[in-house]
């Protein structure tokens, strides 16, 4: 009869952008919180300051960012590529400096349609970046790749365009790619190829009114399934692809839980799954878009 | 858990209601809770009753159940949140 549900704790999310100065800091106290590879490999610590925070990738870089999440400074101890640590700033660094700044910001990549834009929130692997790369391919400019950043307007909420370039998979861009795409420098510490924007793979670099948030089941669905999620279930998910840097700053945390619930109100999030198989991308999109349009969905969906 | 007890909400734990649910989210720990429509029910029931006892009473009115199946799940619900101390006992 009563069912109580503990979620996962809540997890941090590694954001990301490029860097402005570079200074020495040096770290002597324990990490309030690291976030881990799923092989547990510790890919980022995050320490406390006088002036802000501290996170250090090891044997990559430290950053450190101030309290209102303002400035970002980072001392590159490891002689990286400078290509690398740009792509961390981008990715890593700033969607947290963001959230301090009591912006709105998940994991989760967006594509511009006619009815607006969507964006596909899940974990990693689940397929944002190769479902945001199909959708550009096809004419849909992308807005992010990650590091979804939502303003809020009086009608509801717009995508803020980020980065103008999409992190794949061999696998996924030797699908979904041209030969002569641009690539970014190689990172350090990923295969992944970071393709840059160009006439193929078409970036949008304004604001879009969001229309739909799909979070993306595992791929164990035969077939393309969409279904309304509650807004209970709607919460909880945002909740845990927020990109929050300090989980025991509880007046931020406050602040956000009451801004993600009158987000859940708008009656725009679904769960999608569907069969990993590029050769159905064609078939997917076209459901998708048909989906976000309120057209008429051949699929056993509930709008 | 004594059916006499009152119970409240500590001030780290912050409650919502979206739709017929309620999350609830511990800011001490950054952990989160769903209830479903029964559990949240019973939630807004002990906000507003005296003790446990009168949580029962209410359930009796609005559910088709047996008195003794309410009691169990509302204890044990009651358990739960205790355990993860997202509500706590009133002196």
């Amino acid at each position: 009869m009563l069912s109580f549900v503990p979620v996962l704790n809540w997890s941090l999310r590694p954001a990301a952008s490029v860097v402005n100065t570079f200074t020495k800091m040096t770290l002597s106290s324990e990490p309030f919180h690291q976030w881990c590879l799923p092989d547990g490999t510790v890919w980022v610590s995050f320490f406390r300051s006088v002036a802000g925070y501290a996170l250090t990738f090891p044997n990559i870089a430290h950053f450190h960012i101030s309290k209102d999440g303002s400035s970002v400074t980072c001392d590159n101890a490891f002689d990286v590529a400078t290509s690398t640590i740009e792509h961390l700033y981008l990715n890593q660094v700033v969607p947290l400096a963001l959230g301090l700044q009591g912006k709105l910001i998940f994991h989760a990549s967006a594509v511009e349609t006619l009815a607006g834009a969507i964006a596909f929130m899940g974990v990693s692997g689940r397929g944002k970046s190769t479902l945001a790369a199909s959708f550009a391919k096809s004419g849909n400019r992308f807005l992010t790749d990650d590091g979804l950043l939502l303003e809020k307007t009086i009608n509801g909420y717009n995508v803020l365009p980020s980065h103008p370039s999409i992190r794949l998979w061999n696998d996924s861009r030797e699908a979904l790619v041209h030969k002569t795409a641009t690539l970014a420098p190689p990172l350090q510490f990923t295969p992944k190829a970071r393709i840059l924007s160009d006439f193929a793979l078409q970036f949008c670099d304004e604001s879009r009114p969001l229309r739909r948030v799909y979070f993306l089941g595992d791929g164990s669905s035969p077939e393309i399934s969409i279904k309304r999620m509650k807004a209970s279930e709607a919460l909880m998910a945002l909740l845990s692809h927020s990109f929050l840097l300090d989980i025991e700053a509880h007046d931020v945390l406050a602040w956000h839980f009451d801004e993600l619930t009158r987000l859940v109100e708008l009656p725009i999030f679904f769960h999608l799954d569907y069969p990993r198989n590029y050769a159905e991308l064609p078939q997917l999109r076209e459901t998708i878009l048909a989906h976000a349009a309120n057209r008429k969905v051949d699929l056993n969906e509930s709008l | 858990m004594n059916l006499c007890e009152k119970l409240s909400i500590p001030s780290q734990v912050m409650v919502r209601e979206v739709g017929d649910e309620t999350v609830i989210l511990d800011l001490a720990s950054g952990t989160y809770y769903g209830l479903n429509t029964v559990g949240a029910r019973i939630w807004k029931l002990v906000l507003e009753r005296q003790s446990l006892i009168e949580v029962c009473d209410a359930m009796m009115d609005e559910y088709e159940t047996t008195r003794e199946e309410i009691e169990r799940d509302v204890c044990t619900l009651m358990q739960a949140l205790l355990d993860r101390k997202l509500v706590s006992v009133t002196a």
